[in-house]
């Protein structure tokens, strides 16, 4: 009846066995290996200090040579290890605003669910009201009045990114909270925090961690925009700002291909292998909501 | 667009600057002591009918005839409005240049020229000056140009405080139109400065049923002006089109059209001159500039500017500033002077578009800058300000990189940059890490132009430690530039709230000393001082870059300060089709 | 069709929604982003009549209660004020820069509507072959894409390298504008870069979803009910199965609608092309605050009456609705 912890540890290995034997699922797993080895050690192989600029004009954009791999960017740097380091920052950023992203979905979700009636309505109410604002112009509008760190840029994609984790994970609950063993537990007399803690959560987790993996890729994606749009924090090297850049320097009239194409092929690849985990996640875990 | 003297800004000053030329030799400054001042362009009066009698007469291609061609220029940034009185874009007064007249306007030489006026005295006291208007000079609905349009303009900017132009008619007292051809502006004060060469004359019988609520948000849709070209369409974030004014006083344009073409980004652009779709491009950047060297039939184009990036210390004595007290002290700014490499960011932020920067007076003004001796000179010398700092007790006493005074303060600051202008959000980066290697600390943001300069230019309680911009001095006397550190333009241009009574003293000792030798004398003086004081780090003298095609319209004179978005409107006359 | 009482309640909710959006923007802007008229002044000095005349023309000089109270009558007769970059009515401009918007909104749709429904049955109608598995990783890929990266490989590619379709604007410069033939000619050609970009990005989702509920769709008992009457194939799957596999298509319009906005902005910004999007985009630039709040208004609207008429439509195509 109680779930233990040696058949979750089952139960995620299984799942994880599924993801490995689909061949989507497989192919994503191995993108996000793939990058979060290069995120890791890469920077430690490969370190890119960003004060170790040109000495003249001509170090300028320059074209892959046996010292740059892929040549320098629009002050003179390297662009291989620049795109390494943006991999970090990317990924720290889709990382982070999705945790917030999943925490106010997940106790959105689960206090509505859980709890019904007014609450419920008036959370509800509320998430349906985030859900009708067009994302994108969201997420712009509030980062051009909030300013451009990176910790503004993590909050606001997080703050505009849970109410489809909040729809998701309540509609589960809903389901969960009439469902035998929960009524029972109920009946011996465990108290709310109790159930949620140790059973709802349990339970509304692995459709929170699919969601979770695509949410990361939207979050990635939302990051690289605005960055591009110039709304991103220009300090720092991610992605996004690289190509925000390489757009602003005039890098691709000169055919300087080096610049654009890196950046944007680890947007790509990463967010590839977040779509394509998820799609497979939620195809297993949850075989009726195929048309996700 | 690159020529981020904050854009903001940007229009204002070259305004202003265009004046100066005429105070150049002369007095050099609107003090009211300088009415003894020669100002001889235009006051004198055998002066203005010779140069109008030149400028009458075509002297270049004679055989020049109006054509129904369209000259194509493509641009970054499109106008803000079409009223001259609300405007802050440098775009919008490059058409508005073109469509409303002023009454004296600039030669290819950047000399004063008649325009609406063909001619004009002052008054041996320098109070009055006195505009003959044009017969034959016409709005474009038809009615006649008169003194009452000016009489209206000027009174009306004056009286109600409207647009940067008030701040040339401050002490005016009235405009007198003895005849329709015929305006006597007298004012309460001599005028160094001549107001006919900024102040766009509008018409009287369209604007004076507005109240100066109305003017503030009139957009002007279908403006009526008297120039060479009239406004035919603005498709808005797309494209902007003028054609010939066929009702002229002067003679008719030789280009049908000009058709401005807005592009998102300045590469595309580029490549727009490239593949022929525009003919002549008003700015590009220095990385997109060197792509188009060499391109088939575009010659890219540059040409010295008087201009200049810097980083500004605010040095602010205001109550309520919040900036870091610890940048009053001189040593330290020093320091940070000592740190920068200029050469460097000459090379990486313009890829090598420009010289080094010093003083305050451009490079470009050769009789006027004044350049530190190799023993004076404050830059790309790490080690040297490490020995100030240390001299000075700024040591690192925690060990964290950074430096703190003795009562412990780490030498830690704000540094700020227009995002836009990434010239300028390079050079930032670089100066941070050059300040670092020196055990100072800078933290870089950038913002967006506008909130800048309120930022910036927020007088009684700045709260900023550090920003980069440039100004854009446009014509090559010192005054202007030399002007924007006194006390009196605190609240005006000057950006970094420096104050000292004798760099004071020596500007107006300037102003009214005619003989040129000793006046550049004092002029060093103050550039050296402003120098050593350090507020300013001018990071370098960019060159204005620009590009054409070589096969499309021919003529184009190559005048310092540029092709077009420059003063003379001379080169959008005349400018000729290939056939 | 519908009872009146659901269609009552809905378009109340509709109106709570708008007036929520409406107080959520006014908080935002009027209460966030700092002195309007220091930014409206910009640099320099301005004197007190100046400042004083500026303050009535944006409304600034009234307490907040009656600001907010102006405010909401302004959203509703639909004045956003006066812009701070072009000193004109917000509404007259994007009035200007809707008709653009439209245009590639609706050119975007009819490719990813025509062609996501195409490549859905495809892939569903053959499932588990070839070419259901490249349509599907095609679709995930494209899903992948960050919409302005594509948008600046296709300007380069096509505009720059091979130089056979325009990058910038809605027509080309300096021409004179001759038949009404030519300038659609213009036009169209300036229009196929950013659609291509807006709907290669927006298409993959459309492509799963339609495929997915056919799929499910397709295993119902009325579709072999029919397949067993003797209907062809082809006559099955295209009158019972995609009629009914639009259910879940239309309820993902909403989804759509916003994912489309999302991208119209980054393909206007990469283009040039001057809509709402572009216009949006130099509004942030400029931080012109009137322009910004209302486009964002503009946006939200348009979610709004999006998620109203898939209600509507699910209303019309539900089976259960229709055959009680």
């Amino acid at each position: 009846m109680m779930v233990l912890s040696a058949e979750r540890r089952a139960s995620i290995r299984r799942t994880f066995g599924q993801v490995w034997a689909d061949r989507l699922g497989r192919t994503g797993v191995v993108l996000l290996g793939a990058t979060a080895i290069v995120a890791l050690i890469g920077p430690i192989l490969f370190p890119f200090d960003p004060k170790q600029v040109g000495t003249s004009a001509s170090s300028i954009l320059r074209a892959p040579n046996g010292q740059h791999w892929l040549g320098t960017d629009e002050l003179g740097r390297d662009v291989f290890r620049a795109t390494i380091e943006g991999a970090r920052l990317s990924l720290v950023i889709g990382l982070l605003a999705t945790a917030i992203s999943i925490v106010i979905g997940s106790v959105v979700g689960i206090s509505a669910g859980y709890r019904l009636g007014r609450l419920d309505t008036v959370l509800m109410r509320f998430t349906d009201f985030f859900l009708v604002l067009p994302a994108v112009p969201l997420i712009i509008v509030l980062a051009a009045l909030f300013g451009q760190s990176t910790l503004m840029i993590i909050v606001v994609i997080g703050l505009t990114s849970w109410p489809a984790t909040a729809r998701i994970v309540r509609s589960q609950v809903l389901s969960l909270r009439e469902r035998q063993f929960i009524l029972r537990i109920r009946s011996l007399g465990a108290t709310d925090v109790r159930i949620i803690r140790s059973h709802i959560l349990w339970n509304v987790m692995p459709l929170i961690f699919a969601n979770t993996v695509l949410v990361i890729a939207g979050a990635i994606l939302a990051e690289a925009t605005l960055a591009f749009l110039g709304l991103g924090d220009p300090v720092q090297v991610s992605w996004g700002t690289m190509l925000h850049f390489a757009f602003e320097s005039g890098a691709t009239g000169r055919g300087a291909w080096w610049y654009v194409l890196p950046p944007g092929i680890g947007i790509v690849m990463v967010v590839l292998g977040f779509i394509l985990a998820g799609h497979t996640l939620d195809r297993i875990l949850n075989p009726r909501l195929r048309n996700r | 667009m690159y020529q981020h003297s904050p854009s903001t800004m940007a229009p204002r000053l070259m305004v202003l600057l265009s004046g100066l030329i005429l105070l150049v030799a002369a007095c050099g400054s609107a003090a009211p002591s300088s009415s003894t001042a020669p100002t001889e362009a235009i006051a004198g009066s055998p002066a203005p009918s010779a140069s109008a009698a030149a400028a009458s007469s075509p002297t270049a291609a004679p055989a020049a005839t109006p054509s129904n061609a369209t000259l194509r220029v493509g641009w970054s940034s499109e106008p803000d409005t079409m009223n001259p009185l609300t405007t802050y874009s440098t775009e919008a007064d490059e058409v508005l240049h073109l469509v409303y007249d002023t009454l004296l306007g600039y030669d290819l030489e950047l000399k004063p020229k008649p325009e609406l006026a063909s001619a004009v005295e002052t008054s041996p006291d320098g109070t009055i000056l006195t505009y003959h208007l044009r017969p034959n000079a016409a709005w474009t609905d038809g009615k006649p140009v008169t003194s009452a349009d000016v009489k209206y303009t000027f009174e009306t900017i004056h009286k109600e405080s409207l647009s940067q132009y008030s701040q040339w008619l401050t002490h005016l007292i009235r405009v007198a139109t003895p005849d329709p051809a015929t305006a006597i502006v007298t004012f309460d004060k001599p005028q160094a400065f001549n107001p006919g060469l900024v102040v766009p004359i509008l018409p009287e019988h369209i604007w004076s049923a507005k109240s100066a609520k109305e003017i503030q948000s009139f957009a002007n849709e279908q403006p009526v002006g008297s120039g060479p070209f009239k406004l035919a369409e603005w498709k808005k974030g797309e494209s902007l089109t003028l054609e010939r004014n066929d009702a002229f006083w002067g003679d008719p344009a030789i280009a049908a059209k000009i058709a401005y073409t807005l592009y998102s980004n300045e590469d595309v652009e580029a490549q727009a001159l490239k593949g022929g779709d525009v003919d002549v491009l008003t700015e590009v950047p220095p990385t997109i500039w060197d792509g188009l060297t060499g391109a088939d039939n575009v010659k890219a184009v540059s040409l010295p500017s008087w201009s200049f990036h810097h980083i500004g210390m605010n040095v602010s004595d205001a109550k309520g500033s919040k900036g870091n007290p610890l940048l009053k002290d001189t040593t330290i700014r020093q320091a940070l002077g000592y740190a920068l490499d200029r050469q460097q960011l000459v090379e990486l932020a313009l890829a090598g578009h420009g010289k080094a920067g010093s003083s305050i007076v451009p490079l470009g003004m050769t009789e006027w800058h004044w350049e530190p001796t190799a023993e004076q000179a404050m830059n790309a010398n790490p080690d040297k300000a490490k020995q100030l700092l240390d001299a000075a007790g700024y040591v690192d006493r925690n060990g964290d990189g950074v430096r703190e005074s003795q009562d412990g303060r780490p030498l830690e600051f704000r540094l700020i940059a227009i995002e836009s202008t990434s010239v300028d959000v390079r050079a930032a980066q670089l100066f941070r890490d050059a300040a670092a290697t020196v055990g100072i600390k800078l933290d870089l943001a950038t913002l967006d132009e506008n909130t800048l300069g309120s930022t910036v230019y927020n007088t009684d309680a700045p709260d900023w430690d550090l920003f980069v911009w440039g100004w854009d001095s446009g014509v090559p006397d010192p005054d202007y530039m030399l002007g924007v550190p006194l006390c009196s333009q605190i609240g005006n241009n000057n950006d970094v709230f420096y104050c000292d009574k004798a760099y004071d003293a020596l500007y107006d000792q300037q102003a009214t000393t005619m003989d040129s030798v000793a006046r550049k004398a004092l002029t060093d003086q103050m550039q050296q001082k402003f120098y050593e004081d350090a507020a300013y780090l001018v990071m370098w003298y960019q060159d204005k870059l620009q590009a054409y095609r070589t096969d499309t319209w021919t003529g184009w004179a190559e005048i310092p300060g540029g092709v077009v978005f420059n003063f003379p409107r001379e080169n959008y006359l005349k400018v000729v089709p290939n056939q | 069709m519908f009872r009146a009482s659901y269609l009552a309640r809905k378009l109340l909710g509709v109106l709570i929604t708008l007036f929520a959006v409406a107080v959520f923007n006014f908080i935002l802007f009027r209460v966030l982003p700092g002195d309007p008229i220091r930014l409206q002044a910009r640099a320099g000095n301005m004197t007190p009549e100046a400042v004083q005349r500026l303050k009535e023309v944006y409304g600034l000089d009234q307490p907040l209660v009656v600001q907010f109270g102006l405010y909401l009558k302004n959203v509703f007769t639909g004045q956003f004020g006066t812009s701070f970059t072009y000193h004109r009515q917000v509404a007259d401009i994007l009035a200007e820069r809707i008709v653009n918007t439209l245009i590639l909104l609706a050119a975007a749709t009819i490719l990813v509507v025509g062609l996501g429904v195409a490549l859905g049955v495809l892939a569903a109608v053959r499932r588990g072959s070839r070419v259901d598995g490249t349509t599907v990783v095609g679709a995930l890929v494209f899903w992948s894409l960050p919409t302005f990266w594509v948008g600046l490989i296709l300007v380069f590619v096509f505009g720059v390298y091979l130089h056979v379709l325009p990058v910038s604007g809605t027509s080309s410069p300096g021409l004179s504008r001759g038949s009404p033939f030519a300038g659609a000619i213009d036009l169209g050609r300036h229009l196929i870069l950013p659609t291509i970009t807006l709907a290669l990005v927006d298409i993959g989702q459309f492509v799963l979803i339609t495929r997915s509920s056919l799929v499910d769709v397709m295993t119902e008992d009325f579709m072999l009910t029919a397949r067993a009457k003797g209907l062809s194939r082809r006559r099955v799957i295209w009158r019972h199965g995609v009629r009914n596999a639009l259910l879940p298509i239309v309820t993902a319009t909403a989804l759509y609608v916003g994912l489309i906005i999302g991208g119209a902005i980054q393909v206007e910004a990469v283009f040039s092309w001057p809509g709402m999007g572009r216009l949006m985009y130099d509004a942030v630039l400029r931080r012109d605050y009137p322009i910004l709040e209302a486009s964002f208004f503009v946006f939200a609207m348009v979610m709004i009456a999006a998620n109203f008429i898939s209600d509507l439509l699910y209303q019309v195509l539900d089976p259960r609705v229709r055959e009680a």
